[in-house]
This record gives structure tokens, sequence and C-alpha cells, in this order.
């Protein structure tokens, strides 16, 4: 495949595995496993216990986002021993991580040490869970801005996926009332993400200055390959930007509608999600272009398949 | 108010059909108006967002999705038969399909 034509996007977190390719393909699972060891003995040994089916631990914010990041590396390390490499890649959120650990800014274990130092920041500084988030389909940007208001409701966008789907966070309770008054209003579909912290608000502004202690101390390096950004569409081309977007990313809101728009502008028509679900290939079909998503496991061949496997 | 031909019915169950078997990957021939979109097909909101985009382009319907969603509350859609029925009232009525409530 030629590079110039591929993109890697890394989801931010797992809401399920239904649709995971990874069950046939050898390679991957070890690549898989040998990541989940290393994140196991640095970062949480209990990921050890992880299984897909048994124990996947969707419902813990921070081992999902753990194991969204280790599948997301282990994805683009199978897809790169096989010899695809992407020209550009973007991370969903917390998929940040991944992304600049892909692209050699970070080694695997800084990634890990900014999820869980930004974690932990954002627990110590927001102890009570009293915050959510949740995505609504079928109203316009317009809708909820109205709907917010007239309700009195202290929510934010923020993120578009697309010109009806939208990710709102701020406290519960306004999150529910909005949830409930959103499927009144003719929302398509409405619910909560499931997770107590309101992500990409400025209520985490305190955490995000607590992250920089960390962020800016550790060995952060120029990305080899572009990573555009999801705050500002351009591409993080230096180790002081790479610092900035991350602790920038936990309390800006992002758009992932214009982040694609702009990989597709400039001249990249191929996706992959670097991930086990199909959610951000879903929301790129409302996205005017003729890129189109490809699963990552139809990319590995046959013929590309190590020789030790 | 567009008048509704059979052709037109044909039509849409055919878009209807045809949409769902490869947003699925599902067999068109084991797809009935029976099928159950969610549990059957693994269906999603993402994809009821655009069929309807999809309607809304073709028979050029002055419709918000807004009122479609209102209308669904109250008549929920499960199967691919309902779908079409409910597809059929938005191109005949597009945005006064509320007022059927009245």
């Amino acid at each position: 495949m030629a590079e110039d034509t591929l993109a890697f996007v890394f989801p931010a977190f797992i809401a399920d595995y239904r649709d995971d390719p990874s069950g046939n393909m050898p390679e991957f699972r070890q690549i898989f496993l040998d990541y989940l060891g290393v994140a196991a003995s640095v970062a949480d040994p209990a990921l050890l216990s992880f299984h897909a089916v048994s124990n996947p631990f969707l419902e813990d914010e921070l081992r999902n986002q753990y194991l969204t990041y280790i599948y997301g590396c282990s994805c683009a390390e199978t897809l790169r021993r096989s010899g695809i490499i992407p020209s550009v890649i973007a991370g969903y959120s917390m998929g940040i991580y991944a992304a600049l650990y892909f692209s050699g800014s970070v080694s695997f274990e800084t990634g890990l040490l900014f999820i869980t130092t930004a974690y932990e920041a954002i627990r110590a500084s927001l102890p009570n869970k009293h915050y959510g988030m949740c995505g609504v389909i079928g109203l316009s940007d317009k809708d909820i801005r109205e709907l917010a208001g007239r309700n009195n409701l202290d929510l934010m966008i923020v993120n578009r996926n697309n010109d009806y789907s939208f990710i709102l966070a701020g406290n519960s309770f306004h999150i529910n009332v909005f949830l409930l008054k959103a499927r009144e209003e003719g929302a398509l579909h409405a619910r909560s993400l499931g997770v107590t912290i309101p992500y990409h608000t400025n209520l985490l502004s305190e955490a995000a200055r607590e992250l920089s202690k960390t962020v800016y101390t550790a060995d952060v390096r120029s990305p080899k390959i572009p990573v555009i950004s999801v705050l500002r569409q351009d591409s993080i081309g230096d180790a002081e930007r790479a610092r900035t977007e991350v602790v920038k990313n936990i309390f800006n809101p992002f758009n992932w509608l214009e982040t694609q728009q702009q990989i597709f502008n400039s001249g990249i028509h191929i996706f992959t999600e670097c991930g086990p679900s199909l959610a951000l290939k879903k929301n790129s079909k409302f996205i005017p272009g003729t890129g189109k998503f490809v699963s990552w496991d139809s990319l590995v061949s046959d013929d590309a398949r190590f020789a030790s496997t | 108010m567009a008048k509704i031909t059979e052709s037109t019915r044909n039509e849409v169950r055919e878009i209807v059909f045809a949409f769902f078997a490869e947003e699925c990957e599902a067999d068109k021939s084991h797809i009935t108006d029976n099928t159950n979109i969610i549990k059957d097909l693994d269906g999603d909101s993402l994809m009821f967002l655009e069929l309807i985009e999809i309607f809304k382009k073709k028979y050029n319907l002055d419709i918000e999705l807004k009122t479609i969603g209102k209308y669904a509350v109250k008549h929920p859609v499960e199967t691919i038969g309902q779908l079409i029925e409910m597809q059929m009232l938005i191109i005949e009525h597009e945005n006064r399909i509320l007022e059927l409530e009245k």
C-alpha cells in the first residue's frame, strides 16, 4: 500500500469487543500480550487478568483507557511489522497517547505515565465523580444550545462528530436532564457515555496544570509521522507542541469532524481505526469526501504476515 | 403532500433492503419485513440517520431530523417493515408528519 494514502486513527475508549477482528491474528496477539505485560509491570498488575469476554474492564475508566492504548499500539505495531505505515495519525480524544507513541514522540511507558498521571490528577481535583459525558445524535448544534439554555443546563459541547452527532460533558445531573429533554426534543439517540470525568472541559484545567508537571519533564520528541491535532487540525510538528497538545487535550473541546475533513483535504482518503470497534468508522460516513474506512485486519494481507507466525 | 405510488413503495423497499445489507454486511435475501434492525442486524441510530439523509436527498424532502425523532418516540421503529412504513409517511407528509397525531 502506498504510504501517502493512509491514516491511522486511534479511539479514546473501548465500548465493546463485538467487532474485534484480532481473534484470528496470532501476530497481533503476541504483540498485545507483550504490551500488556509491560503495562502490568509499570502501571497496573491487574491488567494481566484482562480477558475480552470475561474481564474486559469496560466499566473501569482508567483500565479501559490502558486497554484502549494497549490495543491501539498493538494494532498499529502489527500493521507496521507488515510494512504498512500511515502518512498521518490522529487520536480521538484520549487516543492522543497511542497516536503520539506510534509517531515516535513518546515511549510506550511514557504514554502509560501520561494516562496514569492525567487520571490521578483529575481524580484529585474532582473527587466526587458528579460529572459525566453523553452523546446525542439527531439534533443540531443550535438545537442543543437552545435546549441547554432553556433548561439552565451547564454543559459543554466538547466534540462534533458530524453535523448531527455531538458529545457533551459536565455535571452528571445536568447530563441526565439533558438526555431526557433531548429525547423529547426529537434526538434519534441520546445516551450517557458511562464515564464520570468531564473530559475536554475547563473543569479539568487544574488537573491539566498537574499533568503538565509530568509532561514537561518527560522524554518527548518530535513525531516522526505527522500527528494531526484534534484541537486545531494542524500537524503537531515538534516535541514542544506535542507536550502542549497532551496538556491542552484534556481540558479543551475538540472537533473530530474538522480533523477528518482536514485529513481528507490533504489527499489521504483511506482510514483505518486502530481499535477493536468501529465507532470512528461509523462517524466518518457523514463527512463529505471520497474517503473510506477499511478494517485494520484487512490491511494485513496473508503474504505480508510475519515469518515467525 | 406527495402521492405515494406502488413504484415509490417498491423503490423505498429496495433502498432500505440494499442499505442494511451493505451496512450490516448481511445477506439481502435474509432480510425481511420482520427483521429486527438492532437485534438481528446490529443496526444503530447512525445508520438510521444516514438512511434518512439518503431519502431526504432522493425525494428532496422538507423535514427536520428532530421531527422524525419526535415521531419515532411515539412510534418506535424496531423492524425493517416498520422502518419502511415510517419512511413512506415521511415522504408523504414531510414536516407535517406530527400532525398525523392530532
